[in-house]
């Protein structure tokens, strides 16, 4: 699993290539978190590099949403391939978090 | 045609990605099971992994898992088999998933994704070590119900 971060004006866009399992979870909070402690308030996850997804990332991705709200940001998804996409849904991640079908419309829902 | 495979990997955590590879290695050999079966047959098979290292073999040696695979065009019986503490699945809590964020649990989604995703879940505990079977049938097999 790799994970890097690019800035696009005022959103930071983390990029996540690989599975997030129990093993690389703990790293994508960690590298989401620094984000957030950095002071950046527009996250973006571009997901459409991950194959993989179990509970322990989804764990990750509620643990920083949490982090990022308390601090007046916010932490959205984009261009989740359909098997992810498919168990965001099946743990009702959707109905509390802001999810895109692309990159593009995650970067501009920022600004609207 | 049947296929049957079986594995013995340490229980750590950097084992889930090769009783993965096992599970990707095998469903292109069945015709019935198409992306998102394989992706349930990963998915529960990583969470169940997941809690034995994690909570099966807390506090002593780690020992080994046990994945047991087994294609017919009917079904996938997977076994998972190993030395830990036993626990039993269907005695633990499922997450509320409507919750709000705020009132949200950030854990127990695992076990929820197992019986989301699969027919049967079954649990035993014997001298032999413990054993979860996991039961998915396939689509042929569902329609006809």
């Amino acid at each position: 699993m790799e994970i890097t971060a690019k800035q696009l004006g005022q959103t930071t866009v983390v990029s996540i290539v690989g599975s997030v399992d129990a093993l690389t979870a703990g790293q994508v909070t960690s590298f989401l978190s620094v984000q957030v402690r950095n002071g950046q308030r527009q996250l973006v996850a571009d997901l459409s590099q991950v194959d993989f997804m179990s509970s322990a990332g989804l764990r990750a991705i509620l643990i920083v949403l949490k982090e990022s709200r308390q601090q007046g940001g916010d932490l959205r998804l984009a261009a989740a391939q359909p098997r992810v996409e498919n168990i965001l849904k099946m743990a009702g991640l959707t109905s509390i978090l802001k999810a895109f079908p692309t990159l593009e419309k995650a970067i501009v829902s920022f600004g609207s | 045609m049947s296929i049957r495979r079986q594995i013995t990997l340490a229980a750590k955590l950097e084992s889930l990605p090769r009783f993965r590879e096992m599970i990707d290695a095998a469903c292109p050999l069945q015709p019935g099971i198409d992306e998102q079966t394989c992706y349930d047959l990963k998915l529960a098979v990583d969470e169940a992994c997941t809690n034995i290292i994690t909570h099966g073999y807390a506090s002593m040696n780690p020992g080994s898992i046990i994945l047991a695979l087994d294609i017919d065009p009917r079904q996938v019986v997977m076994a998972i088999t190993d030395f830990g503490h036993a626990f039993e699945p269907a005695e633990a809590p499922m997450p509320d998933v409507q919750a709000a964020l705020e009132d949200r649990p950030m854990g127990g989604f695992g076990l929820f994704f197992i019986y989301r995703t699969m027919d049967e879940v079954r649990y035993e505990t014997t001298e032999a070590g413990n054993c979860l079977t996991l039961v998915k049938r396939l689509q042929s097999t569902r329609e006809e119900k």
